[in-house]
Order: structure tokens, then sequence, then C-alpha cells
């Protein structure tokens, strides 16, 4: 990325030094930044928006030929080693005298516009390099995000993208929002980073998406609805199972069974202490004196398992059941079901508490591995 | 977050605290007091872990505390008098009963709006898709709010849904405690 924030003259000695033509170039650069001069002063407003994009239209109706430019303008917005023609310096210089990300944002903008006709990367690759830019300065909220999403639509709208003044942009770019509508979970990635940056500015100037309301009520709500989507996705990963669900409904039921099945786990396992022991002195000192420290380490569950069955002595039904058990413990999805079966058992029946604590205590590990 | 292992650590001594008390409330428990009170240390041993930053464990100790008087002479030995004494006056039973009523309200509301739509809706029958899926997602959120503790005081899901994240959490870690005493204890009942 050739982001530069050297002042004019060291892009302009670059230019000169690769192409005859770039004294003309020079003239364009020199008109142009004495236009741009002012605007930089208030980045944020929307004056600086709004003087920007004349410059930028008067160099690119100036340009010889939009469709010969546009295969070279897109390979040289990767690198200024690349440089073939004319027009692509211009772009050059401007990104690398970029101060303020609105220009970025919309020279972009303009290159994509005169590069989609071409291939499909680039314009990625040249709205990444804005985007790069825009991230470390303030910026208008939405616009950035969108123009890299929205590569290939714009393809089918190529009459004749250089001439175009900026309203007629907008309002295709408007027009690309509705059609794309993946684009919003992009957009509100980065325009949450942004968000945070701008709140240094006076004020942020907001682009709602069209057929959206801009009172402060619905932004409000929306940001509200945001919260609640990335909490919910912090439950998705916390309950097994969730993260191949879509809809809220069913995500929600299966927290719900998460929960009670949890819930019924504490109520059977206080059970199964209350018989293991004729009263209820689990004395500490000498639990932890008994295992060790590993009673408090990740494995301990792992270490107990292999412990505990040379104990058990040989027994054909409870054979059976262990098989049982297998089958169903091995089931991620029926983990949380597993609470549910023990209630099956009789608490009296030690050798079957052996053998589900057992299986249980293998699955703890991944449980614990999961968790910690 | 909290070292894992220290809160483990934490819960278990706070839960041999719990139980060594209840011993000494009373000797020779049944089974079902044995296990009520195993189930109740556990309890309480795990939201004293979550006390300050967390709402479903203060309203878990508030209701624990406001069941019988034992349960109230164990959960002052084990959080504390005065942060009990705090707990419960946050959720004095004035609250919960206002809160009940509420409830009470907002059901008959629902019951009463469910018999004019009936009536209206044999005139039209008109199947809103968004209708019902708020209607399934309100459903759940409410059933949401039964299970964990103190998830009626809160009115906006984001909390709720933080709340449920946390809980979780703690649930897991105590069912994995839990295990564990068990698992030693069956060694050393065996050897």
């Amino acid at each position: 990325m050739e982001q530069t924030t050297g002042g004019l003259p060291g892009s302009g000695l670059a230019i000169r030094e690769h192409d005859k033509t770039a004294l003309e170039s020079i003239q364009f650069n020199q008109e142009i930044q004495g236009i741009m001069a002012p605007p930089p002063e208030n980045a944020s407003s929307f004056t600086a928006l709004l003087e920007l994009p004349p410059p930028q239209a008067v160099e690119l109706l100036h340009s010889p030929d939009c469709g010969g430019t546009a295969a070279t303008s897109s390979a040289s917005a990767k690198s200024l080693c690349q440089i073939n023609n004319q027009k692509p310096y211009l772009f050059h210089s401007f990104s690398g005298n970029l101060t303020f990300p609105a220009n970025a944002a919309l020279i972009e903008r303009a290159a994509k516009f005169s590069v989609f006709a071409g291939e499909n990367s680039n314009p990625e690759d040249s709205s990444v390099v804005g985007r790069n830019s825009s991230a470390n300065l303030d910026k208008v909220k939405n616009e950035p995000p969108e123009s890299d999403s929205n590569p290939s639509p714009m393809q089918g709208c190529a009459s004749d993208p250089t001439v175009e003044n900026p309203n007629q942009r907008a309002a295709k770019r408007k027009e690309r929002e509705k059609k794309v509508k993946v684009s919003s979970k992009k957009s509100k990635g980065v325009a949450d980073e942004a968000s945070g940056e701008a709140e240094k500015l006076p004020y942020v100037h907001v682009r709602a998406r069209r057929g959206q309301a801009t009172d402060s009520h619905s932004l409000a709500e929306r940001a509200r609805r945001e919260k609640i989507n990335a909490r919910m996705k912090l439950l998705q990963e916390l309950v097994p199972g969730c993260n191949k669900i879509s809809g809220t409904a069913l995500v929600l039921d299966e927290i719900i069974n998460h929960v009670q099945s949890l819930q019924r786990q504490v109520e059977f396992l206080s059970m199964k202490l209350a018989t293991v022991n004729p009263r209820i002195d689990f004395n500490l000192d000498s639990i932890l004196a008994t295992e060790g420290a590993s009673l408090m380490d990740c494995n301990f569950p792992s270490t107990v398992a292999p412990l505990m069955w040379p104990e058990i002595p040989v027994n054909g039904n409870r054979q059976q059941y262990q098989q049982q058990w297998h089958v169903d413990a091995f089931h991620q999805p029926l983990w949380g079901r597993e609470g549910g079966n023990h209630n099956f058992i009789t608490p009296d029946n030690s050798f079957l508490s052996y053998d589900s604590s057992a299986n249980s205590a293998t699955l703890h590990s991944n449980q614990l591995k999961m968790e910690l | 977050m909290q070292n894992p292992r220290s809160e483990k650590l934490e819960f278990l001594q706070k839960w041999m605290e719990g139980m060594g008390k209840c011993t000494s409330l009373k000797k020779n428990m049944s089974l079902l007091e044995r296990k009520k009170a195993i189930k109740v240390s556990a309890d309480l041993a795990m939201a004293s872990t979550r006390t300050e930053s967390k709402c479903w464990s203060r309203a878990l100790i508030a209701n624990i505390a406001s069941r019988d008087h034992n349960s109230k002479v164990l959960t002052e030995h084990v959080i504390g008098s005065s942060q009990c004494l705090r707990l419960r006056k946050a959720f004095t039973s004035s609250s919960f009963s206002q809160l009940k009523n509420k409830r009470m309200l907002n059901r008959t509301r629902k019951i009463m709006k469910r018999r004019r739509r009936t009536v209206r809706s044999r005139v039209k029958k008109v199947v809103m898709a968004d209708s019902i899926a708020r209607r399934l997602v309100q459903k759940r959120t409410e059933m949401l709010k039964r299970l964990v503790p103190g998830g009626d005081l809160m009115d906006d899901d984001v909390s709720l849904i933080e709340e449920t994240l946390d809980y979780i959490q703690s649930l897991r870690s105590q069912v994995q405690a839990m295990r564990c005493l068990l698992a030693t204890s069956q060694l050393m009942n065996c050897s």
C-alpha cells in the first residue's frame, strides 16, 4: 500500500521520473490542489466532500479516454511502479496526498467507476486502499464499506462513469444498497470502529440506508438491535450446537433447554452426593490430600476416569448399561439430555453411578477445554 | 475474568463452609434434607462468586434467604450478614409481590387481547409471519426470564442475555465442581 503522507512535491517528483507526459499531470495536480487546499481544514464537514468532487470530476473529464485507461488504472491502483498512463498518476497523487478520508472514499469510488468495466478484483483492492486510509481518519459512516462490498453489481451500469457527477454517483450507490443487502453486516463492522473514532468530531454525518428512517428513535433502535444480535452470537457460541441454527426463536429454544438441563444436572448431582455420604461433611483438606493438586487441575476428570475403571468388577448388567452410555455419550447434541437420562437411574445403584460419572468425566474434559 | 482455578477453589471453600454450617444446624438429616442442603450451599457458593457484577446472583441469594429461617441463617453465615441484609432490602418481598401483581396484570391483559383477537380474526384470517415470529421470540424470552433467577426484574433483552451468559457459565462450573467432588468421594469410599 502506498499510503504516503508526504507532501505534493514528493509525489510530483515520483511522477516526473516515470513518464514524459507527467508534466501535464503535474499541472493538473497543482491546479487541483490549489482548489483542494481550503477543504482539508474542515475534514469532517460535508463541505469538504462537496468541494472535492468538482475537481475530481474536472480531472476525470480531462482524461483522454476512459475506456482505454480503465484496465490500466486498475493495475496502477495497486502500486506506483506500474504506472503506464497519465490518468493513473492523478489517482496516485490524490491518494498520496490524502490527509482526510472523504477524498479517499470518493477517489476510490471514482476509481472503481472507471475500473468496474474491467476486472473484478481490482475495485476491491482500490477500495481496500480507501478503507485503510479512512480507517485511521474520521469519515462519514457507511460510505467506504459500501464501496468495497459492491463491486460486481456495478458492472451492469457502465454507461459513461467518468463523466457522472457526484449526485448520480450517490443515487447509484443507494440503488446498490437496495440490491445488495449482505453488505449490511460488513458495513456495521467497519462503521463500528469508525464511530468509535468519530466521537472526536463535533458531529457525525450518518447516512441512513435507503428505506430507513433517520430520526433518532430508529437509530437508537438499530443500535439496540445490533447490541442484542452481538450478544446472541456470544450465546450461540457458548451453547453447544447452536452455531448451525439460524433464527432467534430456535436459538432461544436451545438456550432454554441447556439452562434447564444444567439445572437438572445440579439437582441430580446433589442427590448423588447426598447418597454417597451419610453425613455431608466433605472435608476439603482430606480431599485435597488424597488427590493432591490434581483436583484443581484442568485434567482432573480425565485422570479420575482411568483410575476408576479398574476398580469396577465386571458385571453383565453393567456392561449393557456401559454400552448404552457410550453410544449416548459420544453424541454431542445429546450431551444436554444426559442429565435427563440420569434421572431414570436410582442413586442407590452405585455401579451405574460409576459408569455415568466416568463417561461424563471424559466428556467433561472436552467441556473444560472448551471453557478454560 | 478471574482465574478460573481460583474461582473454583473459592467455590469449593464456600460450599464446604455452607455444608458444615448445615450439619451444625441439624444432625442426622435425612436423604432429602441432605440433598437440599448440598444444593443450597452450592447455589449460595456459586452466587457469592458473582455477587457484585451480576443481578442473577443477588436475586438467587435473596430468594434463598427468604425461604425459611434455616436458609436465612445459612446465607448469613456464608455470605456475611451485612451483605445479606443489603440484598434482602434490595429484593424485598414487597417488590416481589409488586412484580407478581404486574405479571398477573400483564397476563390478564394478554388474555383479554387474545379473546378480542379471536373474535376479530374470524372475520378475516390473515397470517402475518413477522408477528408470529415475534410472538414466538416473546414466549421464549418469558420462559428464559422464569428460568434465570432475577430474570423478571430485567425489562430489556440486552441485560437478560448478558445475565443468561453469566448464569450458564457459572452453572457449568458448578456442575463440574460437583462432579469432581462426587468422583473423589466415591474413590475415597471405595479405597
